[in-house]
């Protein structure tokens, strides 16, 4: 068994669930006693700076009851992050862990880095001579974000199947490993009644804020243009992008053409970009100039819907009676205002 | 003259043929084949029939023999309801990595005939299943499926467990790795400091020169070293290397200055990883490197993902392709450098058949040279029906 702490700073372990099935005290317990109120608070708090700062957060753990506290406060959060039921907030959530989780590894030992990696179901082979981290290549595909140029497999090496990787490189690759499966979990669980009742009243507060967001960002217009308007495939890819889900670089490439052809200034673009939590300003300001053509000699056009199907950007579950009459995202949106003209 | 008539015989004649060939001659199934979507192109019919399902293999047979199927494909993908009608409701479950290589694709594909071009493919394709899916990718032999696809080109099944749920980026991903889609130079190349000068107490860089990796590097870096390696050694031992240069497409005036720097002392610099050459060269010596290395999947403007669609479909094995009568045959690894069509692929009888010519042809087919005149010919009926389904030929 781990420490303590270790348990505390990674509450999502197989053996820190462990040591709450041996030594933690039943739910009702947990929901109920007053010694607990302390870990309720901090589960409230994960999910609150989740939200707010995309981590959900460090505690002081100096005592033994520090580290009982944070253990017990991970299940308490996830199970009202659950009772929330918003699909965007367990995103957020799940994605405030691992981040939170990532921050951590990246001063730890390369032998903890490959027993979390074990954890996640991550294959990785380790030589201790070279001390070089190679990766399976599937949990390579499924992780990384390849959408930036540096981490295509391309520009990296492969033999074998594995793939050379740095601690750092691999903790990232964790992070996302991490967010998938804490979403995954989450979207599968059901709320629990007696949470949704002990919680309720920030319950509500989170879904009103995040009822007054939602509308906030559907009343600002983004630059000149009406968010309610786009094609599903365009509000698909900027919710994705928005709440920090790997969107591939076909994807992103495709909305920024997509935004440039209606006028959308660079700045304007990457304010929408700007919630993603592994934003790069200068990074994305480049790959936006490059696609808008304000720093190359082309300007690219959005992809018609044909290429966006063969791409795997067009969701076709998602596609309404207008996209089965058009052939480009573009007209899709065109159509839109004309509809709304012709209302009374 | 030739009429509608006699380009209606010559249909009939390869339904017939297709169906007694069916009705002898068992297809083999794909695994999984209850859950997969069947489509096929009838003689005569207009566009592709699909979604349609066999839960016995006896049940496709019949199919086979009695409609004369012209093409046969059937889903790379498994699905929960393969017949389903709309792609949504037929629920995804999985699907093979299938690399699909055809002459097609190659960049002077319309210059080359029939034999040529499958040469030329089949070189790209040993250099993917060898290299690449081999090599870097590390599949075992045991998951990885080799068809001549009776037409124009190869297909590679890959059949891994571990790849049959990767979606459509995430195989969008091996392409660009296997094309060398978006290689940075920058990764490839480097400026090292030769050497360091002191002046009053502070040291400087003095020399640069450019690094390239070292062949025996993973992934792309390692194949673009052993990439210009040869290159160099070809142009080097060619008759007349400056012309061998400027075929390439170099200018006159790099190309005498290269030659003329290609001593032995800088070739053996080259291997050990030291590329001081001009920012031209260097160019060309990565792209000349890259398009010799990389895997021709596709179309050069066109870029259609080959691998990425996850519901594609793709032609049966061991299926007859309409238009040329051969069969999607199966190739072993060590078979495939071998390998001949036009010698291992045809399956259709050998009864004689009267047909009148287009023009002449000249071909080896099944270990017989056939040098016809284009006028009427008696001619076996596998090459018959390769003759009229490329439209070279009618029936008479
Ligand atoms: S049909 Fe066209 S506009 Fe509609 S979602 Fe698909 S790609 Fe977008």
């Amino acid at each position: 068994m781990r420490e303590l702490t270790i348990l505390a700073k990674y509450p999502f372990l197989q053996d820190t669930r462990q040591f709450i099935k041996e030594n933690g005290p039943s739910i009702d317990e947990l929901l109920y006693n007053p010694p607990y109120e302390r870990a309720r608070i901090i589960g409230i708090e994960r999910l609150d700076n989740a939200l707010k700062h995309r981590d959900v957060g460090s505690r002081s753990l100096a005592s033994e009851s520090d580290c009982i506290m944070e253990i017990l406060s991970y299940p308490l959060a996830r199970m009202v992050a659950v009772c929330i039921g918003d699909p965007y907030f367990k995103k957020r959530y799940a994605l405030g862990e691992a981040s939170h989780m990532y921050k951590q590894l990246l001063n730890e030992s390369t032998s903890f880095l490959l027993s979390i990696a074990k954890e996640l179901d991550v294959t990785v082979q380790y030589n201790t001579e070279k001390n070089t981290i190679k990766i399976f290549f599937k949990n390579y595909l499924r992780n990384a974000p390849t959408r930036y140029k540096e981490w295509k497999i391309v520009n990296r090496g492969i033999r074998n199947g594995f793939l050379s990787v740095s601690h750092k490189d691999l903790a990232r690759i964790l992070l996302e490993s991490l967010r998938k499966r804490i979403n995954k979990e989450l979207v599968t669980r059901k709320c629990d009644s007696n949470v949704y009742d002990l919680f309720s009243s920030d319950i509500k507060r989170f879904q009103y804020t995040l009822a007054t967001q939602q509308k906030k960002m559907e009343a600002t217009p983004v630059g000149k243009i009406s968010v309610e308007k786009l094609p599903p495939c365009m509000t698909e890819v900027l919710a994705a992008i928005q709440s920090g889900e790997n969107v591939p670089h076909m994807g992103r490439f495709s909305l920024v053409a997509f935004l440039s052809s209606l006028k959308l200034s660079t700045a304007e673009i990457l304010k929408l970009f700007s919630t993603a939590p592994d934003y790069q300003e200068d990074k994305t300001k480049y790959q936006v100039e490059h696609i808008t053509g304000a720093s190359s000699s082309t300007e690219y056009k959005c992809p018609g819907c044909e290429k966006m199907r063969t791409y795997g950007i067009c969701p076709v579950d998602k596609m309404d009676d207008l996209c089965k009459k058009i052939r480009h995202p573009l007209s899709y949106y065109n159509n839109k205002w004309k509809q709304e003209k012709q209302k009374p | 003259m030739r009429t509608g008539n006699s380009v209606q015989k010559s249909l009939e004649f390869l339904k017939n043929t297709f169906q007694t060939y069916y009705a002898s001659n068992k297809v083999k199934l794909p695994e999984r084949f209850g859950r997969r979507e069947f489509a096929f192109v009838l003689f005569g019919g207009k566009g592709m029939v699909r979604h349609l399902g066999f839960d016995k293999s006896e049940l496709l047979q019949e199919f086979l023999s009695e409609r004369g199927a012209q093409h046969a494909y059937y889903s790379s993908a498994y699905y929960q309801y393969p017949t389903a009608p709309k792609m949504v409701e037929k629920n995804w479950l999985g699907a093979e990595l299938i690399f699909d290589l055809d002459s097609d694709h190659l960049p002077n594909a319309e210059q080359m005939g029939y034999v040529e071009s499958l040469l030329a493919v089949k070189k790209e394709f040993i250099k993917l299943i060898d290299d690449f899916l081999l090599g870097d990718f590390g599949f075992k032999e045991k998951y990885m499926e080799l068809y001549f696809s009776g037409g124009r080109g190869y297909h590679c099944h890959v059949k891994d467990p571990a790849i049959l749920d990767l979606d459509s980026n995430e195989r969008r991903e091996i392409v660009d790795y296997i094309t060398g889609r978006d290689l940075q130079d920058s990764l490839i190349f480097h400026e090292q400091a030769t050497g360091r000068k002191r002046y009053g107490g502070h040291s400087f860089t003095s020399g640069k020169s450019l690094k390239m990796p070292t062949p025996d590097q993973d992934g792309w870096k390692g194949r673009i070293s052993r990439g210009i390696i040869d290159l160099v050694y070809e142009i080097k031992k060619s008759d007349n290397p400056q012309k061998r240069l400027e075929e390439y497409g170099v200018s006159v005036r790099d190309a005498e200055r290269l030659v003329a720097e290609l001593s032995e002392e800088r070739m053996r610099r080259i291997q050990d990883g030291m590329l001081d050459q001009s920012k031209t060269i260097r160019k060309f010596f990565l792209n000349s490197a890259l398009r010799k290395t990389a895997v021709a999947l596709t179309a050069g403007e066109t870029d259609e993902p080959v691998t990425c669609d996850v519901k594609r479909l793709i032609r049966l094995p061991s299926s007859l392709h309409g238009k040329t009568g051969l069969k999607v045959v199966k190739i072993n690894i060590d078979e495939l450098k071998e390998f001949n069509p036009l010698r291992d692929a045809v399956v259709l009888p050998e009864d004689p058949v009267r047909i009148a010519l287009q023009k002449s042809v000249n071909i080896q087919m099944n270990n017989q040279h056939f040098h016809l005149e284009n006028s009427d010919q008696e001619v076996p009926s596998y090459l018959a029906v390769f003759l009229i389904g490329r439209k070279q030929a009618i029936l008479l």
